[in-house]
């Protein structure tokens, strides 16, 4: 199987507390094997859900996932189970080893499950701790080993049928810097073996180690630039639940309702925004897309200003920094 | 990938240990009742047996010969008559009668007079049989022994033979005293003359019959064994049935232990399931080990309950006697239990989203 990878306007959608959240919309994106792609994106911004559906574990509310020839939403059955063993290789934030099985024995589950024999399977999983340099504790449950090596035993887990698209989850997410070290330089090597490791991490300094990146969550733009001036007719969108937004805006004329849509389409109002108020500043600061809908009631007149206006038009403080760790 | 299972017993043993056991127990106790009730009905049917009768003549509103006969006013004359039907080679009076002795100790016997040599005389384990009056013979659960004497409220009777298993009505065991004395003893209190017409005529509850009464005699009835049987029975029926029902509670309870030993199993591995699943492992593998745990702890706890009522058997003060089929049965039906039991945890398993391993710690 080739093991490039095609995704076409993909959609997420789900429901949280009884409204639509949808993480992801419309991604298209190319990858090819024996690179390292890194998904990038803070908490909540759909970086786990894209990998589940890579690992054919969760189905997207639309759009098309392919790895070489096999379009990996439309796998069913028999097929699902034999993408997920043979396909894909997966290793999980909290290492989610089995704490009852040896490191030996968690490396083999995988063979074993797809009827390797049982010498075969030892011999292979013998051979893939060694090669996580992990040849002297093949004995030992995870519980007696480190963080760092319970993660190395996972990517040997991973590795257990060779295949060709290795999914991680926040890799370095449970390990201090010693550790990371290495869990980082053998991702590193897997992908300079040809396959294709897809990371998904919240932490920016695994950027060098990336031949490309996936900003899940677009940056804010915090450049100076005009307030811009929107004028808004009963019942015009300003804009729509779900959109990702770099403007705060004040309400210099008219009224703003803020609704949001529940799951069954219809909307409950949030909050109604009077002449002289602010709203919408949550997304732009945060990274999130907007939770709900501003429309005008009323014929309205808003102004919108960057991050950094805002802060100023409105006297709010920046954080100060007490420490940093470079000086 | 059943080894999986295995070690996850191995990681989890003392919860292990502790649901065998307590299941074990469980299926002990089961077993034990199985046997209480068993020795009920064997006793009984033992009891009739003894008689070595084929049929038994009683009056007309008899239901029985043990508990609900109107006794025989005449019995010497009626099986002098019986005896003369050409197919019956043999027939003797009988008088059955419960009776409490109060020395050397509190004890409820059920007292039987049989014809000394004649129909119902029972077949002794060890001594000999009864030849005549001032002799009995007792069942071995009466704790006496031959040549000692039984003080009857005053008739004193010697042990010369002793039988074995001869109880009913809940372990009461038997005695066989000479016709004769069952007539001194029933009446205590006669008259003279009430107690000299007794003994010409004798009372009796039964005539015990060897063949076959072809003419039945007016205001009698004859009754075949398993009528005799049946009505033995029937005092015990209600504890029978209690104690079966009860048994059906002890593999529910016993089921429930198994159920949920497995289902938090189950609860505590569905990050294990999850991972299982998302890295290919079919449900099925999955639902193959758990139903080897259920397995291995119903079988392990059907070898706890062999020795847990081997260990509590002799213990009881009431006759046990658990049926060869129920050693038999108790593996496979806990194992059935067992695997009843487990289907909540395998629910719990082949339900689980594999998407519950990309969660965080």
């Amino acid at each position: 199987m080739a093991t490039d990878l095609a995704i076409r306007d993909l959609v997420i959608e789900y429901s949280s507390g009884g409204y639509p959240v949808r993480p992801i919309d419309g991604l298209s994106l190319d990858a090819e094997s024996g690179q390292l792609v890194l998904l990038l994106g803070a908490s909540g911004c759909g970086k786990t859900t894209l990998l589940s559906i890579l690992a054919a574990i969760l189905t997207p509310t639309s759009g098309s996932v392919k790895i070489g020839e096999t379009e990996v939403t439309e796998l069913k059955g028999s097929a699902l189970t034999k993408y997920r063993r043979y396909s894909v290789g997966i290793v999980f934030q909290a290492f989610n080893l089995v704490p009852s099985l040896s490191a030996l024995e968690n490396v083999m589950v995988p063979m074993r499950a797809a009827g390797v024999g049982r010498r075969e399977s030892k011999e292979r999983a013998a051979g893939l701790l060694e090669r996580v340099d992990l040849g002297n504790r093949v004995g030992h449950r995870p519980g007696g080993m480190s963080g760092g090596q319970q993660q190395r035993v996972a990517i040997a887990r991973s590795l257990a049928h060779d295949p060709p698209v290795i999914l991680a989850d926040e890799p370095t997410a449970h390990l201090d810097y010693i550790q990371v070290e290495g869990v980082l330089k053998l991702v590193r090597e897997l992908a300079d073996d040809g396959r294709l490791v897809i990371i998904a991490t919240h932490d920016d300094r695994l950027i060098p180690l990336a031949d490309s990146v996936v900003n899940l969550t677009p940056r804010t733009d915090t450049a100076p630039r005009e307030p811009e001036v929107v004028r808004l007719e009963n019942g015009q969108v300003l804009f729509r639940q779900a959109d990702h937004g770099d403007l705060v805006y004040t309400v210099d004329e008219g009224q703003i309702e803020i609704v949001r849509t529940r799951d069954d389409g219809t909307e409950e109002r949030v909050a109604l925004i009077e002449t002289g108020n602010y709203f919408g500043e949550l997304a732009p600061m945060f990274g999130l897309q907007r939770s709900a809908t501003a429309r005008a009631n009323g014929a309205t007149v808003v102004t919108g200003y960057g991050l950094r206006d805002f802060r100023d038009k409105f006297h709010l403080n920046t954080p100060k920094v007490l420490a940093d760790a470079a000086d | 990938m059943l080894f999986v299972s295995l070690r996850d017993l191995q990681w989890r043993l003392r919860r292990f240990i502790i649901g065998v056991l307590a299941t074990g127990l469980v299926f002990a106790i089961a077993l034990l009742i199985s046997g209480i009730n068993s020795s009920f009905q064997n006793e009984a049917a033992r009891s009739v047996k003894a008689f070595r009768a084929d049929q038994w003549v009683v009056t007309k509103d008899s239901l029985g010969a043990f508990n609900t006969a109107t006794p025989i006013s005449d019995a010497v004359a009626v099986a002098k008559t019986i005896r003369s039907d050409p197919g019956v080679k043999a027939a003797d009076p009988v008088l059955i009668f419960p009776f409490t002795v109060t020395k050397p100790a509190l004890k409820d016997l059920n007292v039987i007079g049989v014809v000394p040599g004649g129909v119902g005389a029972p077949v002794v384990k060890d001594g000999r049989e009864i030849r005549a009056s001032g002799e009995a013979v007792v069942d071995r659960s009466v704790g006496m022994k031959i040549g000692s004497t039984l003080n009857l409220h005053g008739l004193l009777v010697k042990v010369v033979g002793r039988t074995s298993g001869l109880s009913y009505n809940a372990g009461t065991p038997a005695i066989f005293i000479s016709f004769d004395d069952s007539q001194h003893l029933f009446f205590p209190n006669s008259k003279e003359g009430d107690l000299a017409r007794a003994f010409a005529k004798g009372e009796a509850s039964a005539i015990v019959v060897r063949g076959k009464v072809t003419k039945v005699v007016s205001d009698f009835r004859v009754m075949e064994n398993p009528a005799i049987l049946s009505d033995l029975r029937r005092p015990l029926k209600k504890a029978t049935s209690t104690i079966g029902f009860l048994r059906i509670l002890l593999w529910v309870i016993a089921a429930g232990i198994i159920g949920s030993v497995l289902y938090l199993q189950a609860i505590e591995r569905t990050r294990d399931f999850a991972v299982f699943k998302a890295t290919g492992v079919s449900s099925r593998t999955l639902l193959v080990g758990i139903t080897l745990q259920a397995i291995l702890l119903a079988a392990g706890a059907a070898i706890a309950a062999l020795i847990i009522a081997w260990l509590l058997g002799p213990t009881m003060t009431l006759n046990i006697e658990v049926p060869p089929s129920a050693y038999l049965a108790l593996p496979l039906v806990a194992i059935a239990v067992g695997l009843i039991a487990s289907l909540f945890g395998l629910r719990r398993a082949v339900t689980v989203d594999p998407a519950v391993a990309f969660g965080g710690a």
